[in-house]
């Protein structure tokens, strides 16, 4: 490119008023054809509708997420949801007692020592309800309830029905992601908030009793180490500093393995060669899980970063306090890392992938959701290793801060 | 000079021309191994310190990324100098096993049994120690060619092992030695026990319902699995289908329709697929085995013949809802197999 021609290139790139069209329902559908074109002329640019700048491609996100010049911050639906101090939206020393809270239960070690004991015993109690029926849809038998369980048991909700859980994180998915803004910054649709609003009385009718337990009779469960791990004898955290991350499990946590297994499904059905080999040889599914994590990431545009400076990036220049959402589905996209990447493949070059995030906001429990995963899907081919798509049903996809398939059924000869 | 090659805590010597896998299961030293041919990837290990030659290593089982990644074939590769690997599908479960041996054996008998099929005894000098299903190279007189051959045999049988050998058309092994030049009284150099098609040691054995389909030669495993099977637990119920082209291909049916006679769990079902006899099912025998097997949830299924056969019982097993991790199958390809196309799926 010569020096005079790159003015014009710029004046072309800034003209985004294309982006003015673009609506919620339209990203939520299907967000993968407006990203294609924002990473091809925008890597960073200002969506309306989002009332945010967004980071689209992988360069883009991942400098953004590991920057000096950024912090966390939650999305503006997403603070509405959850309320601070939520995990994922804090910094310095709430954010550091906050990790230190959490990280003990998801260490690599620890994860081992119980994970196959925890989870095994639950994909074979849902697989035993449906195995030999010859026809399921997975995503609501299956991979949601597995994904809830394994991490309903470990948090101490071991009397909160798998059921229940599902719905609270459905319900808390909508709100956190009711992101639409009107011209003048406020929420288009504050009405959206309500679900998630009566969730959350739900939860904490329920959650209160237990925390009032174990304030008094600690167990082993998750939030019972919250309260405890770390304080002086005598003395807990406060419940009102632990809900909004409370609410960060029962949305993100509780939703994503789900959300993982069922578009790696997805992505092999799309390939039935690499189907049959993962089903043939189970030590493969790691790396279907990964590729279908990339495919398909859950966690597609739900986090953000604000600048704590004044700070130029991708060609835009941002005052400090600018909030970006880092939309890490479109990352794993990134046609500049990966060849054809609509295509589930199973067998591309392993490259890392942004679906767990990065920087010292990434997931917290990346190992320990590869692994329920796995286990999950061991367990499935294990029982049926003659699963087939359901090819009278579609397939469909949702989600613009969460994705997956909606359903997903299959039949198989009993 | 010899190298040593190091995994975990053992140290094994290995030449400069010897395959890693070689030295470490003739120095006892447990590694998944299975074609020894570098076709399936099962020795595929991590070189953490010295350097290796590849030799043989075909570019589809082990890609140059992996060769820079450190990855190597046990079974190709050759130290360079001191060498320490570590084996990921073994993770700690280096285990005492059959030690490979080189051995030198009497042709003691060499016997048609069916069309292009012949059955060869050898006696050896000393008894050799493997499990059921599992098989030797023989060394192909004064060409230096490595031979494999499935053992026939059950594990008390360690001193005339009988191999089944077919007939390939100008075949270096088969043609020109084994239905040529081989006479009884002849010495053969062979090496073994190699491989990982074989039953459980009997501790491990938990004793649930198989199915084994077999296609031409690659019966002779099973003439050791099912009887091995058979001897441990007498009411094991079974199923062995025999696939081969036509009635002339058969062999050794009187002695498998006597002992499922003699053992009320054990099936045997010849399979014809190109020239139907009347006493005889028609078709391929995966197909037979998906007609007759209404599930087989909790079965194990064993497999040895042409890859297309193999891949079709793969297929026949999971369409019956085997459990994948249970499906076991021959790796190499017999150069004998590879022409029968008698069960070919």
């Amino acid at each position: 490119m010569t020096i005079t021609e790159q003015p014009a290139a710029a004046t072309e790139q800034r003209d985004l008023s294309w982006l003015d069209a673009v609506t919620m329902t339209e990203l939520e559908r299907d967000p993968y054809p407006v990203y294609e074109r924002l990473r091809r002329e925008a890597p960073l640019a200002f969506v309306p509708v989002l009332g945010s700048y967004v980071a689209s491609t992988a360069e883009v996100c991942r400098s953004i997420a590991t920057s000096p010049d950024f912090e966390a911050v939650i999305t503006p639906a997403g603070g509405r949801t959850f309320g601070h101090p939520a995990i994922i939206g804090v910094n310095g020393d709430v954010h550091a007692d906050l990790r230190s809270m959490v990280e003990p239960a998801l260490q690599p070690v620890e994860v081992d020592r119980w994970i196959d004991d925890l989870v095994r015993p639950i994909a074979r109690g849902f697989l035993e309800q449906f195995e030999d029926d010859g026809h399921a849809e997975l995503v609501a038998q299956y991979c949601e309830p597995v994904s809830v369980r394994a991490l309903g048991d470990l948090l101490g909700l071991k009397d909160v029905s798998s059921d229940q859980l599902r719905d609270w994180f459905h319900k808390l998915n909508r709100s956190f992601t009711n992101a639409a803004m009107d011209e003048n910054g406020e929420f288009a649709h504050p009405e959206g908030f309500a679900e998630g609003d009566a969730a959350k009385a739900e939860i904490r009718s329920i959650v209160d009793p237990l925390i009032d337990r174990w304030i008094v009779e600690p167990d082993d469960s998750a939030i019972s180490h919250w309260l405890h791990d770390g304080m002086p004898p005598g003395r807990t955290r406060d419940r009102e500093y632990i809900y909004p991350t409370i609410y960060v499990y029962l949305l993100g946590a509780m939703q994503e393995p789900g959300h993982g297994m069922a578009s790696t499904l997805v992505g092999l059905f799309s390939r039935p060669e690499q189907m049959e080999e993962v089903v043939d040889d189970p030590t493969l599914i790691p790396r279907a899980i990964s590729e279908g994590m990339r495919w398909t990431s859950p966690i597609w545009s739900a986090t953000a970063r604000i600048s704590t400076t004044p700070v130029t990036v991708a060609g835009v220049d941002l005052p400090a306090g600018t909030p970006v959402i880092l939309s890490y589905g479109s990352a794993n996209h990134d046609t500049g890392l990966y060849e054809a990447p609509t295509a589930y493949d199973l067998h591309r070059p392993p490259l890392p992938h942004l679906a767990f995030g990065a920087g010292n906001h990434a997931c917290a429990g990346i190992y320990f959701a590869n692994h329920v995963m796995r286990i999950g899907l061991e367990e499935l081919f294990e029982s049926i290793p003659n699963l087939e798509r359901d090819t009278r049903e579609g397939v469909e996809f949702w989600g613009w801060g969460f994705r997956g398939p909606t359903t997903l059924h299959v039949t198989w000869e009993v | 000079m010899a190298h040593t090659v190091t995994v975990g805590d053992r140290r094994v010597e290995c030449a400069p021309d010897q395959s890693l896998l070689d030295a470490f299961l003739r120095a006892g030293v447990w590694m998944p191994n299975s074609c020894n041919q570098g076709t399936c990837g099962t020795c595929k290990l991590r070189v953490l310190d010295g350097e290796v030659d590849h030799r043989g290593s075909p570019a589809d089982t082990l890609p140059d990324e992996e060769r820079q990644a450190g990855m190597a074939l046990a079974c190709q590769a050759s130290p360079r100098c001191d060498t320490v690997v570590s084996s990921p599908t073994a993770s700690g479960a280096v285990r005492g096993t059959h030690a490979l041996r080189d051995l030198v054996a009497t042709v003691l008998d060499v016997e048609d049994v069916a069309r292009d099929t012949r059955r060869l005894l050898l006696g050896l000098d000393e008894p050799l120690a493997f499990s059921a299903g599992q098989y030797v190279e023989l060394v192909v007189p004064g060409s230096g060619v490595r031979r494999q051959y499935s053992l026939a045999n059950t594990p008390e049988e360690d001193k005339v092992l009988e191999l089944h050998v077919r007939r390939v058309p100008g075949g270096v092994a088969s043609d020109a030695w084994l239905f040529g030049s081989v006479a009884v009284g002849d010495r053969v150099e062979l090496t073994g026990p190699l491989g990982d098609f074989h039953l459980p040691d009997a501790a491990d054995d938990e004793g649930e319902p198989m199915a084994c389909i077999a296609g031409g030669t690659g019966l002779a495993p099973f003439l050791g699995i099912v009887r091995t099977a058979l001897q441990r637990r007498p009411d094991r119920e079974i199923v062995l289908y025999h696939g081969v082209r036509g009635a002339e291909d058969l062999y050794d049916v009187d002695r498998l329709t006597e002992l499922a006679a003699a053992s009320p769990g054990f099936r045997f079902v010849p399979v014809l697929s190109d020239q139907p006899a009347p006493s005889c099912r028609a078709g391929f025998p995966t197909d037979a085995f998906v007609e007759d097997v209404p599930s087989a949830r909790g079965w194990s299924g064993w497999l040895c013949g042409p890859p297309a056969m193999v891949e079709a019982g793969v297929k026949a097993f999971k369409r019956r809802r085997m459990a994948p991790r249970q499906v076991h199958r021959e790796k190499f390809t017999p150069a004998d197999a590879l022409d029968t196309g008698a069960a070919g799926a």
